[in-house]
């Protein structure tokens, strides 16, 4: 019976081994060829799409939950509160965006980015018409707020010349 | 100490040569491209062939690491060094080839219970190879594969398990299956 070689010998015979190996035949070619049908893909920015999106959803999700087991089902109509200056404030902040990007179609936005738009105002409507219920939650008025904060920030995210070419 | 300062200054203008050549590529240089295959294709195509245990599939493989990296080098923001994000791309590359490969028959009969591999390897350029590549080629697949991750290219065993979709135990024993195979397939040769 042969005697194995140690465990040492073996691990010599790794680190030695050549880390570089030639191919026989000359594979740019087929590269080059491949190139030239294939596009790059565009630098993908750190967007928070995803986690507002995330976000979005958790909101959604609290807000849904919140309205099956309320026992108050009745809507108080409170016009005068913080949360109407709040989305009046929004309204007019997001036409000005709009305006200084030459009103574009937000149809015209990529599907996923139009979903991850609506994801957001529907968010934001659910905590308006939460707010009607309770005017006064702080917590509800600053999810408004943020949700409010991140539709804008998405908006000059999708509309700065970076993303034009979409 | 001279000899040191040598060495770093060669070092340091090979990795600028190599970032300006990044930034050209990620403009759409084909050449600066180019030049990238040609400063990285022999590590990449040995890993191919090293994981593969296939010429052909090798030249195949690589062919296609370098494409994907024509497409996702826009990815590529500096915060390891390119080498080892390009042998990530070039390993997740083999690994999907690895499972399109898989056909209904591998399916059915487990490769994990192939014992080495009696038929010669065709090997690549025979003057860069060495007696354990050729043992390398001959192990079952897994033991093959988590080999090459852990002992040539470095992984660790957390990381191949969960590109090979195995626990971390199966890797580590898969490793030291394959030391216990080549260990007895190299006194073979000796002997």
């Amino acid at each position: 019976m042969n005697k194995l070689i140690s465990e040492q010998s073996l691990q010599e015979q790794t680190v030695q081994l050549n880390k570089e190996l030639a191919p026989k035949r000359d594979l740019w070619l087929g590269i080059e060829k491949a190139l030239a049908t294939t596009a790059q893909q565009p630098v993908q920015q750190k967007t928070n799409v995803l986690p507002m999106a995330w976000a979005a959803s958790v909101v959604a999700a609290v807000l849904l939950s919140w309205f099956s087991f309320s026992p108050q089902n009745e809507l108080k109509q409170t016009p005068d509160n913080l949360a109407l200056m709040m989305q009046q404030d929004f309204e007019a902040q997001k036409r000005l965006v709009l305006t200084s990007f030459g009103q574009p179609e937000l149809k015209k936005l990529p599907q996923d980015m139009q979903d991850q738009l609506q994801e957001l105002s529907s968010a934001r409507i659910a905590i308006d018409k939460a707010l009607k219920n309770d005017p006064n939650n702080s917590e509800l008025l600053n999810l408004l707020h943020w949700t409010q904060q991140q539709e804008i920030d998405l908006l000059k995210q999708l509309y700065s010349p970076k993303w034009q070419t979409i | 100490m001279e000899k040191f300062k040598v060495i770093d200054a060669k070092e340091l203008f090979a990795a600028d040569h190599e970032s300006d050549l990044i930034a050209r590529a990620k403009k759409g240089d084909q050449q600066a491209f180019h030049q990238l295959y040609e400063i990285h294709h022999r590590r990449i195509y040995a890993l191919c062939w090293r994981m593969l245990a296939d010429k052909d599939s090798a030249e195949d493989v690589c062919q296609e690491v370098f494409v994907q990296l024509w497409q996702k080098i826009n990815n590529f923001r500096g915060e390891s060094k390119f080498a080892t994000w390009l042998h990530s791309v070039a390993t997740n590359t083999v690994l999907g080839h690895l499972r399109k490969q898989k056909n209904w028959l591998q399916r059915i009969f487990s490769i994990e219970d192939q014992t080495m591999v009696e038929a010669s390897v065709e090997m690549p350029d025979q003057s860069g190879l060495s007696v354990l590549d050729e043992k390398i080629q001959q192990l079952p697949e897994r033991a093959r594969l988590v080999f090459v991750l852990f002992a040539v290219e470095g992984y660790r065993h957390e990381e191949i398990a969960k590109m090979l979709d195995m626990a971390v135990g199966s890797s580590k024993s898969q490793f030291h299956r394959a030391k216990s195979l080549l260990r007895a397939s190299l006194s073979e040769q000796i002997a």
